[in-house]
């Protein structure tokens, strides 16, 4: 997950303005190993798939390191923070971690010394888990996952970014109240039990709002859930440089020409007829939704269907236009832009900007091209991105990056030309916004290891 | 541009150097020599000339391709087999010299500048077009031996790199300006064809295109 | 050597070669349970790496410096026209050009993708039963196969499947299904994908074929005429006709490939373990010589290893497959003297000439633009589909027009046509005009094996590992000659036919020897043959060797004799039919495969 410069706005924000007494620390009290009832490898399965669920691999796993022993690390400014071993060894991991301990933790954002845990961990979302959901978890970690000894470094982060305390402001402010969560939840009715197992999965385990839900300038998602109202996932902020795009009905720029077999694929697949996934997406199908049941992720997709447009539709719906297509095949590059797309996209994506789904994706119609923030665009024309293979599509694509061949005015026209073409309208980009993108382009592209296909 | 100049420059001897272009003076060779240079460029300018039919090997920067060719493993004949004996055999049983390129450059340059001072006085460079055809030709049919390196062996060699040089992508230091391509009519890097490869008789009318994005 | 080698743990099967054919029977072996090694000479590759768009379209590093072959100045073959000759390195690539990495030459090949003609797995058979067997010129070990069209028909199938081909089926089931090729026998289904489009120069020759009375038909072609998911579940996309087929790997993931069509699915199987950069110097056998033990390697490191392992299958590029044997005294190696023995006996080519047409100037040819294994056949004078009887000669000759993309470098090097310099104004203006308003036709014939025609070690030149190299003594017989020049004259009826402005017919001379410095093709076969008679070939009708029986060699050195089409449908088929019964018979009863 990309949370960088997320905690460091956020760090920024607590360390200016909040001064209050650190809380007290919890009593250190015994572990309790000993799990309740008879659980046996069904928990354990089933605390696994939680686990995917939830996503907890896409920041408790480093690529190639052991399952679970931590260590990715969110590069701020003021340090690195790294994400903890959480595999059950007693010294650096948390087998000492009571399931009490661990449910607060998972809901509650508390650690079991008691110090606040740094939001990148999603205890607003999972604050909705069900005890039957934390306890299989809990099972799994200590049962289901080896535990590795890995001391992963504290905060490297200086004084006073280092101090958690103001967390447990933040926290108490902004993070839901288990209890308060689970009045919610039962007071909600849905007449379709696949769209109630839906919204728990996305608004829960899934934490889809962490990335797709804007927030506010005290970084508390706006909304936690769909009963919230329309800003739930209407589109969130640039992350790592990416920006998570609406997953509500929005016609041009979210969900709104998907159907419900569209999002099933996708989330199996990382690719369907109108998109592919990219940036964090990949990460999110990567290690959670591709291992999901299909029932479980028709649930999300019949509950996404349910989200209305965050705004009342402005412009049309998206409809294909011709004229660019006419144009190109007649070999009229005049327009600008046009003759870089032509002489380094069209092949893949065509003149006609319909690519070859699900192979290379359409740019015609795709809501990521449409949205008013061209941040991921603008991205992956320069640093390019992989497809990934998953279990159902094992095949992984790879797309080059340009930044080294084409400068930021010829990126801009060229993005430009293509969130103007084919029926698309988003506004025009410039070279400075291109040049804000290139220099945060990470040192790491092109990516050391590339698909091997 | 060199135009036309050298090949109506009159053929005596000792005409005055022909008027042509050189290479950009920017570029400083790393492996030949002065003389070797000399001798490169003025080559190079009579295997592809510049004439009505498009721009010549200077134009094209292709002596700097084959001096910055001379840096990579194949020029040190790392790409072939190197293994002794080196045994001579009929023509048709390929190469059995232990020379790399680099190696049939030094032979070969010397060998063709010795040639043209003991028939003409000068090395290659100073002499009258039609006088370094002449050379040129004995060398492509085999008229002269340097050594133990038969000048068919140095003329295929420069022959073939001054081909590469012309027609290659820029990147490699050759082909100026797409010049090479646009004569020939190749669109170069942008590989697509999908809405062409069915239009029977039309003309292709998008123009060429490099690795690194240079159009023309 | 292999004694001091270091002992890995063994495994079921080690397999030599990550090309095709192993990277067929490293799939089967896992869906069989067995755990595989499959070790590599070469580097690990992949289209992502190695096909980056636009960087890799490259002409002077993909075709002129060899990015993704085989490295020469570690390892080549010696060449002799006879043997009376000193055979010579080939030391510059040229003739042929053999890959090497993970993927092998299946990364970068064309895609050209056929079945064999019936008539040719029974040659010996067919031609006896026609002409009777004088008819069969001295010194000619013409053979059949040991295996009909009817027994690979479901692992063609199979094949085409895998690798997404697109082509016109004439006869699916025993009924007349479309245009495809007449000659071309039932088949079982139709292709995976329809046919590529036609280039322009294609679409000319079909109509003028047709015209002259021949049967045009498009080439079947390992290059996705449109996105694809094949039976392993992974994805291709479409051909665009790029032009950048041989050579390189596609950045379009539209031409097969085992990186693309079956290297996605294996790499994720935990019973398989690709080893890059391995280079196998022999197959290790028991003190009685009747069983392989393992293999031992040079590791990347330069460490010598044994792999024991069940069971050994070669899946190297034909001539090494034989080179292997030989070093490893796996079957008796061949006297040609006497024509007895069998490793390195029927050595074949393919007998590739390439003639020239040049229309008006109005007519734009646009050669760029090509599929590699697309194009516009005939194959009225291929395999036994014409009279052999008042010609004289055995074998034939598919002719085509596969413009597969003749980029720029090869087109100044091809220069204008006959009787223009090599350079000069005079070189550029027969180049421009040749380039922008010619097209080529191949005559894509069989070679036959011959008795003084074989590979054998050679006893001068030694590889990077101290190996001697193999030779090769090869020529170009009457035989082959006199069908070259048959056919290539009937390209002249079609390129009158077609209107041309000038033609170019290129073909095969008496008395001029083989060259190796021009290339021709890297479609060489033999010196392992399969076959029924232990006495002419080194391999079962199984591709099991005969004498040590967990040894199976799966390539083109299978081939007794040169057929007319490309190799890699036949390989690939080869590999699936091996498979098919190691899995369904030797796996439960290892030992010589009956029958």
């Amino acid at each position: 997950m990309a949370w960088g410069k997320r905690l460091c706005l956020l760090a920024a924000v607590l360390a200016a303005g909040m001064m209050a007494t650190p809380l007290a620390r919890a009593q250190d009290q015994a572990p309790d190993h000993q799990l309740h009832g008879q659980d046996g490898d069904d928990a354990v399965a089933r605390g696994e798939y939680m686990a995917r669920v939830a996503d907890c691999g896409a920041c408790h796993t480093v690529p190639g390191g052991a399952p679970f022993a931590g260590g990715m690390a969110f590069h701020l400014p003021t340090g690195t923070l790294y994400a903890p071993n959480i595999t059950p060894d007693r010294q650096t991991g948390i087998g000492r971690y009571s399931e009490a301990e661990f449910s607060r933790a998972l809901r509650r954002g508390i650690r079991r010394d008691g110090a606040t845990l740094y939001p990148a961990m999603p205890y607003p979302s999972y604050a909705r888990l069900t005890d039957a959901d934390v306890h299989v978890l809990y099972v799994y970690f200590m049962q289901g996952v080896k535990p590795v000894t890995h001391a992963v470094a504290q905060d490297g982060m200086v004084w006073p970014m280092s101090m958690r305390w103001p967390l447990s402001i933040w926290r108490t402010l902004y993070a839901p109240d288990p209890e308060a969560v689970r009045r919610d939840m039962d007071r909600r009715t849905f007449a379709d039990p696949l769209v109630a197992r839906g919204s728990y999965l996305v608004e829960g385990p899934g934490h889809c709002g962490a990335c797709h839900t804007p927030r506010a300038l005290t970084m508390q998602e706006k909304a936690l859930t769909a009963a919230d109202g329309p800003l739930y996932l209407s589109g969130g902020d640039v992350v790592d440089g990416w920006r998570p795009v609406s997953l509500r009905g929005e016609n041009r720029t979210g969900l709104g020409r998907w159907n419900e077999h569209d999002i099933v694929r996708f989330l199996a697949t990382g690719r369907m007829p109108l998109g592919a996934a990219f940036g964090g997406m990949a990460d999110a199908i990567g290690h959670g939704t591709q291992h999901m049941t299909d029932d479980d992720r028709l649930a999300i997709a019949r509950y996404l269907k349910t989200l209305s447009p965050a705004a009342p539709m402005v412009a049309q719906g998206w409809t294909y236009d011709p004229a660019v297509t006419d144009a190109l095949r007649a070999g009229d590059v005049s327009a600008r832009g046009a003759r870089a797309y032509v002489d380094r996209c069209a092949a893949c994506h065509r003149t006609d900007g319909r690519g070859y789904p699900t192979t290379f994706p359409p740019l015609a119609g795709n809501p990521v091209v449409m949205d008013p923030r061209p941040d991921s665009l603008i991205r992956i024309v320069l640093e390019g991105n992989i497809l990934r293979a998953t279990r159902q599509a094992p095949s992984a694509f790879v797309m080059p990056g340009f930044a080294a061949r084409m400068d930021d005015r010829a990126v801009a026209d060229t993005v430009t030309f293509i969130r103007a073409a084919w029926g698309n309208d988003a506004p025009a980009v410039t070279g400075v916004d291109v040049a804000r993108i290139r220099r945060t382009l990470s040192p790491g592209h092109p990516p050391a290891s590339l698909p091997m296909n | 541009m060199q135009g036309l100049a050298g090949a109506a420059a009159c053929s005596t001897v000792l005409a005055a150097l022909p008027a042509r272009s050189s290479p950009p003076a920017s570029y400083a060779p790393r492996f030949f020599t002065p003389a070797e240079w000399a001798f490169l460029v003025a080559a190079c300018d009579r295997l592809i000339p510049a004439d009505e039919n498009g721009p010549g090997a200077l134009a094209l920067d292709v002596p700097r391709f084959i001096d910055m060719q001379m840096d990579t493993p194949y020029a040190h004949g790392a790409q072939w087999y190197m293994q002794a004996p080196f045994v001579p055999g009929p023509d048709n049983l390929g190469y059995q010299l232990p020379h790399a390129p680099r190696d049939l450059y030094r032979r070969g340059i010397a060998g063709m500048d010795a040639h043209a001072a003991t028939r003409h006085g000068r090395p290659f460079a100073g002499l009258a077009p039609a006088l370094q055809d002449d050379l040129l030709r004995g060398a492509e049919n085999g008229g002269m031996t340097f050594g133990d390196l038969p000048s068919t062996a140095f003329f295929d060699q420069l022959l073939a790199n001054v081909m590469e040089g012309a027609f290659s992508d820029p990147v490699h230091g050759g082909n100026t300006g797409l010049g090479g391509w646009i004569m020939l009519g190749f669109p170069g890097a942008r590989a697509d064809f999908m809405d062409w490869v069915d239009r029977y008789g039309a003309h292709y009318p998008l123009g060429s295109v490099s690795i690194s994005g240079e159009t023309a | 050597m292999s004694d001091d080698a270091r002992r890995l743990r063994a495994v079921d099967v080690v397999i030599v070669g990550g090309g095709w054919a192993g990277s067929i029977m490293a799939k089967e072996m896992t869906e069989a349970g067995r755990s595989v090694v499959m070790l590599e000479r070469g580097p690990d590759r992949s289209t992502a790496a190695d096909g980056a768009y636009p960087a890799s379209i490259d002409e002077l590093e993909a075709n002129f410096r060899y990015k993704l072959f085989q490295d020469l100045s570690k390892n080549t073959v010696t060449i002799r026209n006879n043997s009376r000759q000193t055979a010579l390195p080939y030391r510059r690539m040229a003739a042929f050009l053999p890959g090497e990495g993970v993927g092998g030459a299946g990364l970068h090949w064309s895609g050209v993708h056929f079945r064999i003609p019936p008539d040719d797995l029974r040659l010996r058979t067919r031609v006896i039963e026609k002409y009777g067997a004088k008819f069969i010129p001295e010194g000619m070990n013409l053979q059949d196969y040991g295996v009909s069209y009817e027994e690979l028909e479901p692992f063609f199938d199979k094949a085409e499947k895998v690798f997404g081909t697109s082509g016109e089926a004439y006869m699916v089931k025993g009924q007349v299904v479309g245009k495809g090729n007449v000659f071309s026998p039932s088949r079982s289904d139709h292709f995976p994908l329809p046919a590529l489009k036609d280039v322009y120069t294609a679409h000319l020759f079909r109509k003028a074929a047709a015209e002259v009375g021949f049967h045009p038909y498009s080439l079947p072609a390992a290059n996705a005429s449109r996105q694809y998911i094949n039976p392993y579940g992974v994805q291709m996309g479409p051909c665009n006709f790029c032009g950048y087929c041989s050579g390189y790997a596609c950045y379009m993931y539209s031409k097969a490939s085992p990186n693309v069509n079956i290297l996605p699915v294996l790499r994720r199987h935990p019973l398989f373990e690709l080893r890059a950069g391995c280079h196998v110097m022999k197959v290790e056998l028991d003190a009685e010589g009747r069983r392989a033990t393992g293999v031992t390697y040079t590791d990347p490191d330069g460490a010598v290893v044994t792999q024991p392992a069940e069971m050994v299958i070669l899946t190297a590029f034909q001539f090494h497959n034989v080179r292997l044997m030989l070093l490893s005294g796996i079957g008796r190696p061949y006297d040609p003297a006497r024509n007895e023995g069998v490793v390195g006996r029927n050595f074949v080519y393919q007998n590739v000439t390439t003639s020239n047409v040049w229309l008006d100037r109005g007519i734009d040819t646009n050669q760029y633009i090509g599929a590699g294994g697309g194009g516009v056949a005939f194959d009225d004078f291929n395999s036994e589909n014409f009279d052999h009887g008042p010609l004289g000669f055995v074998g034939g000759s598919p002719v085509w027009v596969n413009q597969a993309g003749v980029k720029a470098i090869a087109a100044a090097h091809s220069g204008g046509p006959p009787g223009t310099p090599r350079w000069g104004s005079a070189w550029k203006a027969g180049v421009i005009d040749t380039y922008r308003h010619s097209l080529r036709i191949d005559a894509h014939g069989a070679n036959m094996a011959y008795r003084d025609v074989y590979l054998d070690l050679d006893p001068t030149w030694k590889d990077a590992y101290g190996q001697p190299l193999l030779r090769m003594t090869f020529d170009w017989k009457d035989n082959d000659i006199r069908m070259n020049r048959y056919v290539v004259d009937r390209i002249g009826d079609v390129a009158k036919a077609m209107g041309a402005r000038r033609v170019n017919l290129t073909k095969r001379e008496f008395g001029r020897p083989f060259d190796t410095r021009q290339y021709q093709t890297t479609h060489l076969g033999g010196g392992a043959v399969m076959g029924t008679d232990p006495g002419t070939s080194a391999l079962n009708r199984y591709l099991q060797s005969w004498d040590v029986h967990n040894v199976f060699v799966i390539g083109a050195n299978a081939f007794p004799q040169g057929t007319g089409y490309n190799p890699t449908g036949m390989v690939a088929a080869l590999a699936y039919w091996a498979a098919h019964h190691i899995r369904t018979t030797y796996l439960a009863h290892p030992g010589p495969l009956a029958g």
